[in-house]
């Protein structure tokens, strides 16, 4: 675990294991959570074993849909663990993915009030951090972080 | 939980204000009295303290008040829940697993 670069979370949820893992492995529920509303996620293929595909489109009218995620499996442990990276695409070919290379390690156990629910994903090298941000991945929020870009810079000269 | 979420809902509405905005850029440069704030935006008092206690309610700001003078003061801590590459990763994740969180626990969807 790298402060700099990874990023954990987790959680007990109020569910089963079964239900957890079924909304991982089942591409019609994967795509009911895995992108935010309005934009609709559609699953090409959702194959949760060590080494099969996660491929999964995205669109904004439900009509035209394009690529958002082709990425595999690295270890896929039945109800437990499921850990998948796009730095790899499904065909096994090494990717420069957009926006930056990271792999997801999700664990699941028992917790006497559901699920507890674990993710570590961690990021490529500061190299490609910084490309990214060139990329202007920020542009969904851009007129805040401007804003906060000039706090920030206030903030220096304080 | 969803309780990050909805804070971090609580700061993006209050930043999706050129006022309010505003007001940010300028407790950057050190805390201020409402008064000279005010002075500094085209609106009557009344409605500037309406954009003041936005920024209050949701943790951007805290006010002071010395004798009759209340100052603002930015508060840096929640300003840097948006601030960052990867934050940003960290508030797509956290929603992520609020929706599925949501998914599984919603009576109205099939469990298996």
């Amino acid at each position: 675990m790298n402060p700099d670069l990874d990023l954990t979370l987790q959680r007990v949820i109020r569910a089963p294991r079964a239900a957890v893992w079924s909304a991982w492995t089942d591409p019609s529920r994967f795509e009911k959570w895995w992108l935010p509303a309005p934009t609709v996620c559609r699953v090409d293929r959702l194959d949760v074993r060590s080494g099969g595909a996660l491929v999964t489109r995205m669109s904004d009218d439900g009509v035209v849909f394009v690529p958002h995620l082709d990425a595999s499996f690295l270890v896929v442990d039945e109800l437990e663990r499921i850990v998948y990276t796009n730095a790899i695409d499904s065909a096994w070919r090494p990717a420069n993915p957009a926006p930056v290379p990271m792999t997801a390690e999700v664990t699941l156990s028992d917790h006497p009030d559901g699920t507890d629910y674990r993710m570590t994903v961690r990021h490529g090298d500061p190299a490609a951090r910084a490309r990214h941000e060139e990329l202007g991945f920020f542009e969904g929020v851009g007129s805040v972080i401007k804003q906060l870009a000039v706090v920030a810079e206030s903030q220096a000269v304080r | 939980m969803a309780q990050y979420s909805a804070e971090l809902d609580g700061v993006f509405v209050a930043l999706a204000d050129p006022t309010r905005r505003g007001v940010i850029r300028r407790l950057g440069r050190g805390p201020t009295s409402v008064g000279d704030l005010a002075r500094e935006f085209p609106m009557t008092l009344p409605s500037f303290m309406k954009h003041v206690r936005t920024l209050e309610a949701n943790g951007l700001i805290r006010t002071v008040k010395l004798g009759r003078v209340r100052t603002c003061v930015l508060n840096r801590d929640r300003l840097a829940l948006v601030d960052g590459w990867l934050a940003e990763q960290r508030r797509i994740w956290e929603e992520r697993t609020d929706r599925l969180e949501h998914l599984v626990t919603d009576p109205k969807e099939e469990q298996p």
